[in-house]
């Protein structure tokens, strides 16, 4: 027996030797990186949601970062990731519609794109279309009305730029670029863009205090009677303020635009749409996936008088026959207060999510 | 060179002396699954839906647009009257074919006692205390008593005689009853033990179905009627105690079988 016991140990043994042996020749080395998890996050939610297949290392996230910023995505070298999901713009766009490089506009506003990873549903895009951040990373570089390329292309530019070819062989190991790595390598950097050190992060963390409004505000926010949007908006104990989920929120009674409904063709999900997160609303105007509102006061006066009734509106939208709940001019204000104090400044300015370009 | 080796023979010799016990340990235990199933009476509610297709024991008529509730304290308990807990929480989501399975239970061949729990305890109802339930907003806010929702049943209905083109919208969320909503609020328990009876683990694998009646949480014993209670039921402490009343003939074995 111990025989047989040393005999597999030795092959252990030169199995793990030759597994260093061939790291070293490569020099593929990435270093595992973790992501910066605010401490609000760390006491409240889960643990960032990382694919196995996709672990985030510091070379994988530097090439991202490259590529996020790298306008050689486009057809016509003009538009990269940045250009509709802009760091000083809350990751977001605050045209209505961003503009591709043919000078089309879209027909959604840009969706801001920080705390990613703790997106539990996997369910990207305002319509739920991409399964994946890998997969979503993917559609934009060849849409019409995006960046109008095709990733062969955009495999074969950066296949031809040696700072790239270096960048993905430390990242990946491989001196093949493809468009999966580069999903992959995208996917990492935006994983990383965290946002979780507002007013309110830190009123929670007992390291600011709110005003009286900003706290009648909070009051306006969590009270089933008057704003009722912690339903789907999250709350103190769910600092993502969304719930990642799907609703109609009484915006049209024809829907020009179907949403979820469109991408699973269930008339029960006609006109939903993805939750966006109400942290830094301050930067990411206008709001609503079309960008119908340019002002957070004309979000607060449609739920509170312009709700419209169609047949998939959520259940949780107040006495819709008088347009919402009627809220009053006090209580909206202090619910704007509020809302406001979720915005972080200082995801604008750091230094880890500029251009390195 | 010699020493290396040997101290390392001598950390993998107790993994291998361990591997009988593994062995039996492992052909003691076999898999056990619960599914949960969903009824209005004799309709099997598999998918929410935006079609009024159910009449309620009111005689409302009513679609399921959304239906999320917890379970809690799955225990099960062998013949010698020791419980072991298998999950602690678990959030069913109609919406989430994952969710509709407790899987990775293991349990040696016997015949059991089944209990579980519709919400959390007063000592478990903790606010804030679990994560996965936090980033799906299931939380329920400090001035309606703080803690976890226990159900999210939502849709439309009708009463007879009302207009099909604009149905009325129904919210019924089960929580902790709470007296004084606001910050001088006091909650009470309306969680409900689920007894389902002897059930019976062979070797092999073994499913176990538990079928919620979502009918009753509209009939037994309050009739209910949706057009007085359709909405802001969380700080409704009447309804809430009437809607645990209901919730007491809600679940029920399905079926106990084995490969």
């Amino acid at each position: 027996m111990i025989q047989k016991i040393l005999f597999i140990f030795c092959l252990l043994c030169i199995a793990i030797s030759c597994g260093v042996d061939d790291n070293q020749n490569q020099g593929y080395s990435p270093r595992p990186v973790n992501i910066a998890v605010p401490a609000i996050f760390s006491q409240l939610l889960p643990e960032p949601q990382i694919p196995s297949d996709n672990p985030l290392t510091q070379q994988g996230v530097l090439l991202g970062r490259a590529l996020f910023f790298e306008r050689r995505l486009s057809a016509d070298n003009s538009l990269s990731c940045a250009g509709c999901h802009r760091p000083n713009e809350g990751f977001s766009d605050q045209r209505r519609y961003s503009v591709g490089i043919d000078g089309i506009a879209g027909f959604r506003n840009s969706m801001p794109i920080v705390n990613i990873a703790w997106n539990t549903k996997n369910k990207f895009n305002w319509d739920g279309s991409a399964n994946s951040l890998e997969e979503q990373v993917l559609e934009p570089v060849i849409n019409e009305i995006e960046m109008h390329n095709t990733w062969a292309n955009v495999v074969a530019t950066l296949q031809n730029d040696a700072n790239y070819l270096a960048k993905f062989e430390a990242a990946f190991g491989s001196p093949t670029i493809s468009k999966e790595l580069a999903a992959k390598a995208l996917s990492q950097f935006i994983r990383t863009l965290v946002s979780g050190n507002s007013k309110f992060d830190r009123y929670l963390l007992g390291q600011a205090t709110l005003t009286p409004t900003e706290e009648e505000g909070l009051a306006v926010f969590l009270d089933e009677n008057r704003g009722d949007c912690f339903h789907c908006h999250g709350s103190p104990s769910n600092p993502l303020w969304t719930d990642n989920d799907f609703h109609n929120n009484g915006l049209d009674e024809n829907f020009t635009d179907l949403g979820l409904g469109d991408i699973t063709g269930d008339p029960a999900q006609f006109g939903l749409f993805k939750s966006p997160s109400l942290r830094n609303l301050a930067y990411t105007a206008p709001y609503m996936h079309d960008g119908r509102f340019q002002t957070l006061d004309q979000v607060i006066d449609h739920y509170s008088e312009g709700l419209v009734y169609s047949p998939t509106i959520d259940p949780l939208m107040k006495t819709v026959s008088q347009g919402g709940v009627q809220l009053s001019l006090q209580d909206k204000a202090a619910l704007k207060a509020f809302l406001l104090s979720l915005s972080d400044p200082s995801l604008a300015n750091n230094p880890a999510y500029q251009n390195p370009n | 060179m010699f020493k290396k080796a040997a101290f390392l023979v001598l950390l993998v010799l107790p993994f291998v002396a361990c591997d009988k016990n593994d062995d039996d340990q492992a052909q003691q235990n076999t898999p056990v699954s619960i599914g949960f199933l969903h009824s209005f009476y004799e309709d099997e509610v598999s998918v929410s839906s935006n079609t009024i297709q159910y009449t309620n024991g009111f005689g409302t008529s009513l679609s399921i647009t959304r239906l999320r509730y917890l379970i809690s304290q799955v225990s099960f308990t062998n013949q010698d009257g020791i419980k072991t807990i298998v999950k602690d929480y678990h959030l069913v989501d109609l919406s989430q074919d994952n969710s509709l399975t407790i899987n990775d239970i293991l349990l040696p061949p016997g015949a059991y006692n089944l209990k579980m729990r519709f919400g959390f305890t007063e000592a478990t109802n903790t606010s804030s205390v679990y994560p996965d339930l936090n980033a799906v907003s299931w939380n329920v806010p400090e001035n309606l008593g703080g803690g976890y929702h226990y159900m999210q049943l939502e849709g439309r209905w009708l009463d007879p005689g009302d207009s099909p083109d604009e149905p009325y919208l129904y919210a019924y969320h089960t929580i902790s009853a709470v007296q004084n909503p606001g910050p001088e609020n006091t909650r009470e328990d309306t969680s409900i033990e689920i007894d389902l009876g002897e059930i019976t683990v062979t070797q092999g694998a073994t499913q176990i179905n538990v079928n919620m009646h979502i009918d009753q949480w509209f009939e037994n014993p309050n009739l209910w009627n949706l057009s007085e209670l359709n909405g802001l039921l969380m700080g409704n402490y009447t309804a809430q105690k009437m809607m645990q009343e209901n919730g007491q003939n809600v679940f029920s074995l399905a079926s106990n079988m084995s490969d």
